[in-house]
């Protein structure tokens, strides 16, 4: 309701399906594995095709003066057989290359056949919908429930002169169902999107709109099928021929000639070596050639495929290249924080990308007592989330820390090791989270959880635990714990699991606990019970509490200090009273005038902040606030304002605080302030 | 839960049905003459329609089928064209070894693709990660029967460590299971690595940690756990091809089981047999879907098995 709806969304450019060809191939060409797999599979097909001129022999052609000869490089090879002869003294090296043209001819035949009925099918299945639609799709789930190459076997196994064209449509037929499924749900999502529709209502005929909207996003989903199934055909047909049951003798083929160097293996181990190198040679090269191909051309069908992490930056973070990052002053009031109970100081956090550094977090310092409450405030992306992570060491990799320190009791945080580091998560840090049914693994129970939690910092019997879960569960007002304790989490609303997850969190008692967004994905009055909640037992038990959050009203009403971050920065920090009553920044004052409030005059407009969080690509320079802020001037553009003292315990980071700065508003607001003390 | 097995035992039954009754037609229709076959070429005519009688082929086709059902309702597969022993007692004698080699497959497999999909997840894009995609790829392209070769000359022939054919003892398994795995466990090994990668990222993963939840029990339980739903759903849907592996494995290493037993049969185009073969296969796919599913209720409690 007080979200802020600006600056959410980060600037990527969308793989679109209208990308150009051009663009396409040089994608391609960018990833080493497809440019050696196509290459690999370009020359292959050259053998194939060039086989008659290539081969030194007919492959047919027996001499049996010359037979079993053993390749070139053994001791008694001759180099007019390069790859040695089989028993019939017949040209290995011929007979691949012939055996590289039928396997070719007959999968890529199986594969065309595959792919125009799965694609017919798809688009009928799709486009006529009811009856059809389910007869189609039905007979797809029982052909899938069967494993077909079985079938396959028996078939070609039993026909007794078997041709190419016996091959091709026992191999083919099957596989209409891989494109069917995947193009019947293109067509029905593209069917669904408003062009389409538009044009429909327009009166484009159901040809036409296939042809217009549909093909275009099919083709390429298509083709990509085509080539991953490409090698497993080549597979399926050696496997056959080498049963047996591929084509009939002598014409060459590769699973052929394997099973008959078998029955010679000892004596000739190259005839059954060499075509399962050739095969294998093959499938490795379409199956690179296909990788490559499903993710440029559709990134989509690739999930479950290896491929390289792609982190997402934080989204509308600061980027800074490495060496030109500005040294910002540092705060001129540093004040004495001798036994503090938290202390961030200069705290930054980084995620080092593939080609630039996102800066997340830039200079952010702050404290909070024992049993007191500090809200930290801002937009999504302003690396509030990521300054709770730092204080609990679980940043999303690649982020780290890369300056400054978080002081707990005087320890280093950023600087203690994992080992240390895990003791104190749970025990003296806790933590809640923004999506509590997320948060709570899905498929173990509530009570099993629990007792985990409880085990792993008590040292108490499964029983004994059991009873604290059912205690703590009532300690956050749950009713019937009993009855929770063995639900899952998706029996329970997000409310309730926000309190089991409050529960475990407070199991160990912690000195700090932190609470990201916990009421963001819940409904208005839970939101109110649960905080309600947290605030009572986190003074009842004397935890000193960060609540971040976007909705500055839940600060004023729970918080004792508050932060106010922007784009990584801390704008304000102070008391919460003196920063909601006077704020120093014009961030701030934006946020606490963009609250809907109960006594708007009627007719009066609700403020908004105009624009939104600079993205990750902009480089900073100046005040990251400058571009939507009213009172931006020259200086605001280009230098970037320190954060200062501007009155009892408060900090704030804007030119129109400093006297000396050159904003032409600085020095109105100074004597404003000497004519009014009260406010500062 | 009981319409969920009545709808389900339903299902499986057409598609068996749906199954044998392909098999049944293709055999007879596209076949060559069994009959013709069994005797001496140029045999003949009187003497070969005398073997179609013995065998029954000379019957019109429906009435063949209909005694074929009728024998199927009494648990009576038929008799083999060849020797006349019943289908049954040939498929009890080979199923056991059949299936003790697809468990020890399965187990072997689904041990070695979790070691190396959660080990490449958890070293996501360094070495170990590199070294995992390289297998991936490699065992991906090749042959399974090249492989039994290979390992034969290799194991048996050239170091003689273990036998080449047949079942006689606990030694035999070990080049067929390797066989086997190598076709199976490059996509369970994706599976696994793409999933337990999600799992990571997950927030309960991370709520587990914030909690003080030591790493090894993160890793063990909390992610292993929801990583294990895709993993056996894809085995249940591999066992295609653990089946059709089995029958080339069986065919090279003279194994004793049901995949060699119906190559024989296609061989010799001995037709109670094939079906019988096929029959098994059709019923072991099915029970075996069966079983993904209950497991998956079992260790997925939003699933409620309802009928789909």
């Amino acid at each position: 309701m007080t979200e802020l709806t600006v600056g959410d969304t980060p600037k990527e450019p969308k793989a679109e399906a209208t990308a150009s060809g051009g663009r396409t191939l040089r994608r391609l060409l960018k990833r080493r594995s497809f440019v050696v797999g196509a290459a690999g599979l370009v020359l292959i097909v050259m053998i194939a095709i060039l086989a008659p001129v290539l081969a030194g022999h007919d492959p047919n052609e027996q001499d049996l003066f010359n037979s079993l000869v053993p390749p070139a490089w053994y001791a008694n090879g001759v180099p007019e057989y390069l790859l040695g002869t089989d028993t019939l003294g017949r040209d290995v090296a011929s007979r691949l290359m012939y055996g590289a043209r039928n396997s070719l001819i007959i999968a890529t035949c199986a594969v065309l056949l595959s792919a125009v009925l799965g694609t017919l099918a798809g688009l009928f299945a799709g486009f006529t919908g009811g009856w059809w639609d389910s007869v189609i799709m039905r007979l797809g789930d029982m052909q899938l429930a069967f494993p077909f190459i079985l079938l396959a076997i028996i078939v070609l196994g039993v026909i007794t002169d078997r041709t190419a064209v016996h091959l091709i449509l026992v191999l083919g037929i099957p596989g209409w169902i891989l494109y069917a499924r995947v193009v019947r749900s293109r067509v029905l999502s593209e069917r669904d999107k408003d062009y389409v529709r538009a044009a429909k209502a327009l009166g484009a005929s159901p040809l036409r709109q296939m042809r217009k909207y549909v093909l275009p996003s099919v083709w390429r989903v298509v083709l990509v099928i085509a080539m991953l199934d490409f090698g497993f055909v080549i597979l399926v047909e050696a496997t056959l021929s080498f049963l047996g049951f591929g084509l009939t003798p002598p014409t060459p083929s590769w699973g052929g000639m394997l099973a008959d160097g078998r029955k010679n293996m000892i004596i000739a181990p190259w005839l059954s070596i060499l075509p399962g190198l050739a095969i294998m040679v093959t499938v490795l090269a379409i199956n690179l050639t296909a990788d490559g191909a499903a993710e440029v051309l559709d990134p989509k069908l690739k999930k479950g495929m290896f491929r390289r992490l792609r982190r997402a930056a934080p989204p509308a973070a600061q980027t800074v290249a490495a060496s030109a990052s500005t040294p910002r002053v540092t705060p001129s009031a540093n004040r004495d924080t001798t036994a503090q109970f938290l202390e961030v100081r200069d705290l930054q956090v980084e995620f080092p990308l593939e080609d630039r550094t996102v800066t997340a977090v830039r200079q952010v310092s702050f404290t909070l007592e024992r049993g007191k409450t500090l809200g930290i405030v801002g937009e999504s992306g302003s690396g509030k989330s990521v300054t709770a992570s730092a204080i609990i060491q679980l940043i999303d990799p690649p982020g780290r820390v890369t300056r400054g320190s978080i002081l707990l009791e005087g320890r280093d945080l950023a600087s203690i090791s994992n080992k240390e580091m895990a003791q104190l998560r749970g025990k003296t840090i806790g933590m809640i989270f923004q999506n509590p049914t997320s948060s709570l693994n899905p498929v173990i129970s509530i009570g099993a959880q629990m007792v985990e939690t409880i085990r792993q910092h008590h040292a108490v019997s499964a029983v004994e635990a059991k009873a604290m879960a059912t205690r703590a569960l009532m300690d956050v007002g749950i009713g019937d714990p009993q009855g929770v304790l063995t639900r899952y989490p998706f029996h329970l609303s997000g409310g309730m699991n926000q309190r089991v997850m409050i529960a475990l969190a407070m199991i160990a008692q912690p000195d700090l606990l932190i609470a990201d967004e916990p009421t963001t994905a819940l409904d208005v009055t839970t939101q109110a019970q649960i905080l309600e909640q947290l605030r009572d037992i986190t003074q009842e038990r004397q935890t000193a509490l960060i609540l971040i959050t976007h909705d500055i009203a839940l600060v004023r009403e729970y918080a004792d200090s508050v932060v106010v971050l922007y784009a990584g920065h801390v704008c304000e920090s102070g008391p919460v009273a003196d920063i909601l009553y006077d704020p120093k920044h014009p961030y701030t004052q934006a946020l606490i005038e963009s609250v809907p409030r109960i006594d708007l005059e009627p007719g009066e407009r609700l403020a908004a902040i105009p624009g939104e969080l600079p993205s990750a690509s902009d480089t900073l320079i100046g005040c990251p606030f400058a571009p939507r802020c009213r009172h931006a001037a020259d200086v605001c553009v280009n230098i970037e304002p320190p954060l200062i003292a501007v009155g009892e315990a408060r900090l704030a980071a804007c030119h129109l605080n400093e006297p000396a700065s050159g904003h032409p508003g600085a020095l109105k607001e100074a004597v404003r302030r000497q004519d009014d003390p009260a406010a500062s | 839960m009981l319409v969920y097995l009545l709808k389900r035992s339903l299902q499986m039954a057409v598609v068996v049905f749906g199954v044998i009754t392909l098999v049944f037609f293709i055999l007879r229709i596209a076949s060559g003459d069994p009959a013709r076959l069994m005797n001496p070429p140029g045999q003949q005519e009187e003497i070969v329609q005398l073997t179609r009688e013995r065998l029954g082929t000379d019957r019109p086709l429906l009435v063949q089928f209909g005694d074929y059902l009728l024998g199927l309702a009494r648990l009576d597969l038929g008799t083999s064209f060849h020797g006349g022993q019943p289908v049954l007692d040939e498929i009890l004698r080979t199923l056991p070894n059949t299936a003790m080699l697809a468990i020890v497959t399965i187990v072997f497999s689904s041990t070695i693709a979790l070691i190396l999909g959660i080990g490449a997840a958890l070293q996501a894009d360094k070495l170990f990660d590199r070294i995992v995609l390289v297998y991936v790829s490699l065992a991906l392209a090749t042959p399974s029967f090249w492989l039994a070769i290979v390992l034969v000359l290799y194991f048996s022939v050239q170091l003689r460590w273990l036998p080449a054919i047949d079942l006689v003892g606990p030694q035999s398994f070990v080049l067929p299971v390797v066989t086997l795995a190598v076709a199976l466990t490059p996509v369970l090994i994706r599976t696994v690595r793409q999933s337990f990668l999600e799992a990571l990222g997950d927030d309960h993963v991370r709520a587990a940690r914030a909690r003080g939840i030591p790493e090894h029990r993160v890793i063990l339980i909390h992610a292993l756990k929801v990583t294990s739903l895709p993993l056996i759903t894809l085995i249940g849907l591999q066992l295609g091809l653990i089946l059709a592996g089995s029958y080339v494995v069986e065919y090279i290493f003279n194994w004793p089981g049901i995949g060699k037993l119906t190559l024989d049969a296609v061989a010799g185009r001995n037709f109670p047999m094939i079906q019988g073969g096929v029959l098994v296969a059709a019923l072991a796919f099915v029970f075996v879907n069966f079983l993904v599913d209950l497991a998956y209720a079992a260790l997925d409690p939003r699933i409620r098995l309802s009928a789909r």
